[in-house]
């Protein structure tokens, strides 16, 4: 089906008794960026928020914890301004966003400075990005808020199931975790990922019902901020994330655990096909070049011998092939073959 | 006239006009926004099928890097010899545009590399890690021609820009192209802007060519290959006075010439957003460096830098984005 254009679509709702005949037109679009435009936006508000926090943090020559947490809260009270202020003006927008950004990074200093437990870190920033999805009128910023609340989330079911030291947060804290065996880490990669399977299941299928509702601010970077952690966020679900490459990695017992990199494979193929089902090709693309990423470090990772992994992608390769010729054959059948 | 309606817009329309879910439904539906059941297991299969030949062919790289001693010399290289002749008599039965055909000579264009890896492998060439690159990106060519398939295209311009990375990023102490474009006669960032306007030249071509197997999405590829060495040459030119001359001009006219070539095209904004991004990151490092980071102030410039021209890039690529979408529609 050929894709009518936006005059020709009022046209066919109005004719279907849908639009009323004498609805005004909707205004203008002025805010739809092709997705690597909203991807350097948000990467250059993001810079530049650290940018202006370092400045404000010099200036004011900010020390103690209450000073850089009322810092923090006035910067996200000035970019909630500015986006209220003028949501067309494309300048105050992104500088609403570096102090949103600024002001995130700010509150969380404060909050978590002298804090050790990886728990309580990943939790409060969980609610933190919560808060700002909710407050920031702006897609781009909850689009942003929305995978680091994913990424808060990963994290705080990593710490809460195999709480590790404080020094072994982002490093060995890998190598340790194999410590706590399979039954924690399959139980960890579901209460993970399962609510954000289904989460983004159903804001794909049910796309048509929240669209008529007002939540769809909300849905919309909900939906991109899932699919984004789903094509990523499975390395931080994985019992071995250090590469094989170090000594403090050589020793580590071969198992089943070796195979999490595939189940990341699999989150990021999820992902590319409900990025398809909403049409964002932008998303589709990063789930498959994550895709390729996992499969990289599968071959880098120690768990199994390669012979082993050789044996385990000639069986994957078999089966996914032989499934995807089993459904071209079945839609042709069905008369749906291109 | 408008274009084809974007998700933001629907989102709009449903909005301005209360629509109920029912009428989203329809909204969708005749806006072919979302795929029916027909195009959604077009697409599994599609994305099985590609995953499982991508699956093959990473098990057949893992196998030869496992260096499997339990097999002599002769087994080795007989067993990815006997895949690449199996893949080529599949090619020949069911050759291009098949499904089969394009898969077997992808999974050709990855043995190709596996069997020199394993040639370097066993008789210890002594080569670089880049020159088997660009052996495997060279003899895997004919393959990935014949193949006519945007996923070996795009393959073969990931290797190719792998053994390009390699080489820039390896000390210039020999090895075959180092000899012949070795330190004393250039600066590595003169290098590294020849390798940008390389890939450069091939965009050019593929636009000027518009070749079925290489559509929009691999000439992305290869444009944002451009720009990442052409990033690298401009903030190395920046440190190292001595490559300035020609670096600093190279990189202004591959930046003038594809944006001429876009603005002339009209189709895909993308190489434009591609150039602003390279320009206000080289410009950035440029600013730090100038400032030497003296004084809480240059934080605070650099961050209305980065806001400024971002947000100028932004604009000019959004409005120039939507008028070409209305104008392609009328």
């Amino acid at each position: 089906m050929i894709a009518p254009d936006t005059a020709t679509l009022l046209e066919a709702m109005r004719s279907r008794g849908l639009i009323a005949a004498d609805a005004p037109p909707p205004p203008i679009d002025a805010e739809h960026r092709p997705w690597f435009v909203s991807l350097m936006l948000g990467f250059a508000g993001w810079l530049a928020g650290i940018f202006l926090l370092v400045f404000i943090a010099a200036l004011l020559d900010l020390h103690s914890r209450t000073a850089i947490f009322v810092a923090g809260v006035v910067l996200l009270g000035g970019a909630w301004a500015l986006y209220h202020a003028n949501r067309n003006a494309a300048f105050l927008g992104q500088l609403a966003l570096a102090l949103s950004i600024a002001g995130q990074i700010a509150i969380g200093w404060a909050l978590l400075e002298d804090v050790g437990s990886g728990l309580a870190i990943a939790a409060t920033l969980l609610a933190m990005q919560l808060a700002v999805l909710v407050v920031m009128p702006d897609k781009t910023a909850r689009t942003i808020a929305a995978l680091f609340a994913v990424i808060a989330w990963i994290y705080t079911v990593r710490f809460a199931l195999r709480p590790d030291w404080e020094d072994l947060i982002l490093f060995r804290g890998d190598i340790e975790a194999a410590r706590f065996g399979i039954g924690s880490v399959a139980i960890g990669w579901l209460i993970t990922w399962a609510p954000l399977i289904a989460l983004s299941r159903w804001l794909t299928l049910r796309e048509h019902v929240w669209m008529a509702h007002p939540l769809r601010v909300f849905a919309r970077p909900a939906l991109a901020g899932a699919l984004l952690g789903l094509s990523i966020g499975g390395i931080a679900t994985e019992p071995f994330t250090t590469l094989a490459l170090g000594f403090d990695a050589m020793g580590v017992d071969m198992s089943w655990l070796a195979l999490f990199p595939l189940l990341s494979i699999a989150l990021a193929m999820w992902a590319a096909w409900c990025a398809f089902h909403v049409r964002n090709y932008g998303l589709s693309g990063f789930a498959a070049f994550a895709s390729l990423l996992h499969l990289s470090r599968f071959y880098y990772l120690y768990g199994a011998s390669l012979t082993w992994k050789s044996l385990i992608m000639l069986c994957l390769g078999a089966g996914l092939l032989g499934v995807g010729v089993l459904l071209q054959k079945r839609a042709a059948s069905a008369g749906g073959a291109p | 006239m408008q274009s084809k309606p974007s998700r933001v817009e629907l989102d709009q329309i449903a909005g301005h006009y209360s629509l109920d879910s029912a009428a989203v439904g329809t909204l969708l539906d005749l806006s072919a926004a979302r795929p029916g059941p027909g195009a959604s297991a077009q697409f599994l299969s599609w994305m099985l099928r590609i995953g499982g030949v991508l699956s093959l062919a990473a098990a057949v790289v893992f196998f030869v890097a496992a260096n499997w001693s339990e097999i002599a010399v002769f087994g080795r290289f007989a067993l990815l010899e006997s895949i690449l002749v199996a893949c080529a008599a599949v090619a020949f039965l069911r050759p291009p545009p098949s499904t089969a055909g394009r898969a077997a000579l992808f999974m050709a264009f990855i043995v190709t590399g596996a069997l020199l890896a394993l040639f370097g492998q066993t008789y210890q060439t002594g080569a670089d890690v880049h020159e088997l690159f660009v052996g495997w990106a060279l003899l895997g060519l004919p393959l990935v021609c014949i193949a006519a398939w945007s996923v070996a295209s795009a393959a073969w311009l990931l290797v190719l820009n792998t053994a390009l990375m390699l080489f820039c990023g390896w000390h210039p102490t020999g090895g075959m192209l180092w000899v012949l474009l070795g330190a004393r006669r250039f600066q590595p960032a003169e290098i590294v802007i020849g390798v940008a306007w390389l890939n450069l030249a091939l965009w050019f071509a593929f636009e000027t060519l518009r070749l079925a197997a290489v559509p929009e999405w691999v000439r992305r590829i290869a444009i944002s290959c451009a720009f990442a060495f052409g990033t690298w040459a401009g903030i190395t030119a920046i440190f190292e006075s001595q490559a300035r001359a020609l670096v600093l001009p190279a990189l202004a006219v591959a930046m003038i010439a594809v944006a001429f070539q876009t603005l002339r095209r009209r189709k895909d904004i993308y190489p434009l957003a591609v150039v602003m991004g390279s320009f206000i990151i080289i410009s950035l490092v440029w600013f730090g460096k100038v400032s030497k980071f003296d004084g809480e102030g240059v934080f605070l410039l650099l961050a209305l830098w980065l806001i400024g021209t971002s947000t100028v890039a932004g604009r000019v690529l959004t409005v120039t984005s939507r008028r070409w979408r209305q104008q392609g529609a009328a």
